[in-house]
């Protein structure tokens, strides 16, 4: 439809559960634009909403308790949210692929991998049996799981955690889709192996130009991976920009947290900050800025009144860059804006 | 897997030996004997017995004697019944008690994972509530009451159309076997969809059927080719325990239904202390639950892949 530069566009999206102890705002306002051909990171602590983010987006929470209560999301123009369940599952699968956290829970125990593979190509590009497993040969070959042709007859339990997860990219990229969501991808996985899956995943980008949205709450995947960052906090995005925006020009106290708790290699700085504090109670969000109660920062007008998004391209929900706010560290790190607005 | 088997069927007969053992113990420790009862005392069936079970000599020789005969597979002659040996009983009345508990295994099974697969998809709502209902009274209430609230339905039915629908009791056509099975395998079935429910809700909260709504696939793709296969592994475990429950349950419902029947057998010999009878049913049902036990863990096998290929 639309030839803009943008493969996924959410626009003010909030979404909340209904539980018996109230109404959980799980997402309040989240904007955020996927480059095409990018890496586009959401980052945040545990339980900040990044999930819900994306779930809601591809229908995958469960409604009720669940709500999209606002905004919309385009995939390459096409509006995603309120349409029909069928209209979804030809989207689900064949123009967004998913991949989740936990690679061993994620595949069907029953089934071998390969005919978990196959029933995507099959649903979505009525492919029959035996053309589907052709084409999952050649998959199991790109995703690099050596002895293709045995493995693809084998179950879920009898690969490593690493494999399964290339299994599961394998299936999330089987359709060649305009957009892949990787919740977490390599949380679950040691060291060595996440390393291996984050360049798989940088290796079929540069193949096949995949957009990527990389959820993940390590600033170090982000720092490899990402060209842009969107960094949310308690349901809401807090800064958003350019990975080097978000690296070298952080304009969210929040976001200078986040890095000062970065595990560093320079022995010097050795001791591993955390944020004091807890992010907010998400069934009654305060009035003001959700991080006032941990911003070394914060002043009164923080604690009652809810800060605009200042910046184009580079963006900021903090009130430290009102024309009037006293000198701070991210004070000017809008202004200093390079890259095109975005 | 093979060695897992083997290892299975050693225990198997260890199992039965033990049954076999505890039954001649406890027989001879009731009082009285199957010679003093009236039906049994006959001049020549006396010395026949006397003559080939040596039932006056000491308890420790007899019970070697009857271990022996029954590992060359003969269960002896019974006392009640003039040259009628107890293979010929077995060989008579278990196809009917496994007509029987086969048909109501199969009722049980389908009913339990249909019942339960339904009430999962209606979570909460009325078709569930109703089927919860049901389940608890299938379990609460016994299967004798099932059978005489059940023959006094029959009845009225054919009263009221003036001519014989269902038979109340006996044994025959496929008609006289329906109401019987369905009564047996009652509690078993409430049981298994209860089980059947637990297992969908468990199974449609895990994430690879995420997985499978991420890839797109039809909610129906989704419940036939990955929740119900998934959902169906705990149905199968308990396959072995419920057929040992419509074993027994089939004494009564035998019973009551007057099925001629191994089960009905069983508690006739019971009541005129029929050693041979009580001995010979009592190991061949033992034998027959424990085969079956590990028949179920090979089917299992054959469902989970993980068991099959010795992951667990
Ligand atoms: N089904 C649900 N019912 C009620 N609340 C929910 C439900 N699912 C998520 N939430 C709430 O939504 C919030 C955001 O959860 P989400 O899973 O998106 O966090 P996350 O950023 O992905 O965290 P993590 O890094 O741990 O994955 C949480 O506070 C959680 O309590
Ligand atoms: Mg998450």
């Amino acid at each position: 439809m639309s030839s803009s530069e943008y493969a996924l566009e959410v626009d003010r999206l909030a979404v909340s559960f209904d539980t018996y102890g109230g109404v959980v705002q799980a997402v309040r306002d989240v904007s955020f634009k996927l480059r095409k051909g990018r890496t586009l990171a959401i980052v945040g602590e545990s339980g900040c909403g990044k999930s819900v983010t994306m779930q809601s987006i591809m229908g995958l929470i469960p409604m009720p308790p669940g709500r999209i209560t606002q905004g919309s999301a385009r995939l390459n123009g096409d509006e995603l949210l309120g349409i029909s369940q069928k209209a979804l599952n030809a989207i689900r699968g064949n123009r967004v692929g998913m991949i989740f956290q936990d690679p061993m829970s994620s595949l069907n125990p029953t089934m071998t991998i390969g005919r978990q593979i196959a029933e995507t190509l099959v649903v979505h590009r009525g492919l029959s049996t035996s053309a589907a497993r052709k084409e999952v040969l050649e998959l199991l070959r790109l995703v690099q799981i050596p002895e293709a042709e045995k493995r693809i007859d084998q179950y879920p339990f009898e690969f490593s955690g690493g494999m399964l997860q290339r299994v599961m990219i394998a299936m999330a990229i089987a359709c060649k889709p305009e957009v892949l969501i990787a919740d977490e991808p390599t949380t679950a996985l040691d060291v060595t192996i996440q390393a291996q899956i984050l360049n798989l995943l940088k290796d079929l980008q540069e193949r096949y130009g995949l957009s990527i949205i990389l959820i993940t709450h390590d600033l170090g995947v982000v720092a490899r991976m990402a060209h842009d960052v969107a960094v949310m906090y308690a349901g809401q995005v807090v800064e958003a920009g350019s990975v080097d925006d978000i690296f070298y020009r952080s304009a969210h106290p929040y976001t200078l947290g986040l890095r000062a708790a970065m595990p560093s290699n320079d022995p010097e700085k050795r001791t591993l900050r955390i944020i004091p504090g807890s992010p907010p109670d998400l069934f009654a969000p305060p009035p003001g800025c959700a991080f006032a109660a941990r911003c070394p920062h914060a002043m009164r007008l923080c604690h009652e009144h809810a800060p605009p998004l200042y910046g184009t391209g580079h963006i900021a929900r903090c009130w430290l860059h009102h024309p009037q706010a006293p000198e701070s560290p991210v004070r000017g790190n809008i202004a200093t804006l390079t890259e095109p607005a975005c | 897997m093979l060695s897992y088997i083997l290892k299975r069927l050693g225990i198997g007969v260890f199992t039965i030996w033990f049954i076999a053992t505890a039954t001649f113990t406890a027989m001879h420790m009731v009082p009285g004997d199957p010679l003093s009862n009236e039906r049994g005392t006959n001049e020549i069936i006396r010395a026949n017995l006397e003559r080939q079970y040596g039932l006056d000599k000491p308890v420790f020789q007899q019970y070697l004697l009857y271990m022996g005969n029954m590992l060359k597979g003969d269960f002896g002659i019974a006392f009640s019944e003039e040259n009628r040996s107890v293979n010929d009983i077995i060989r008579e009345h278990f196809p009917v008690s496994a007509t029987l508990g086969l048909l109501s295994l199969l009722f049980a099974t389908a009913g339990g994972v249909l019942w339960g697969a339904l009430a999962a998809l209606y979570r909460n709502r009325l078709p569930d509530a109703v089927l919860m209902f049901l389940v608890i009274l299938g379990i609460s209430v016994p299967s004798f009451v099932f059978a005489a609230l059940s023959q006094l339905l029959i009845l009225n039915l054919n009263q009221w159309a003036g001519r014989s629908i269902l038979p109340v009791a006996g044994w025959g056509d496929f008609r006289s076997m329906l109401v019987p099975a369905l009564v047996l395998g009652m509690s078993t079935m409430a049981f298994m969809t209860r089980l059947m429910r637990s297992s969908m809700l468990e199974v449609a909260n895990t994430d690879y059927i995420r997985t499978a709504r991420a890839k797109g696939l039809s909610p129906t793709r989704i419940f036939f080719r990955h929740q119900l296969r998934n959902a169906i592994l705990p149905v199968i475990t308990v396959l072995g325990p419920a057929i040992a429950i419509i074993t027994t349950g089939g004494f009564v419902v035998e019973s009551v239904f007057a099925i001629p029947g191994l089960g009905r057998y069983f508690v006739q010999a019971v009541a005129q202390l029929d050693y041979t009878v009580i001995m010979g049913t009592t190991v061949f049902f033992g034998a027959f639950l424990v085969l079956v036990v590990i028949a179920v863990d090979i089917l299992y096998g054959f469902i989970d892949p993980r068991i099959r290929l010795g992951a667990v």
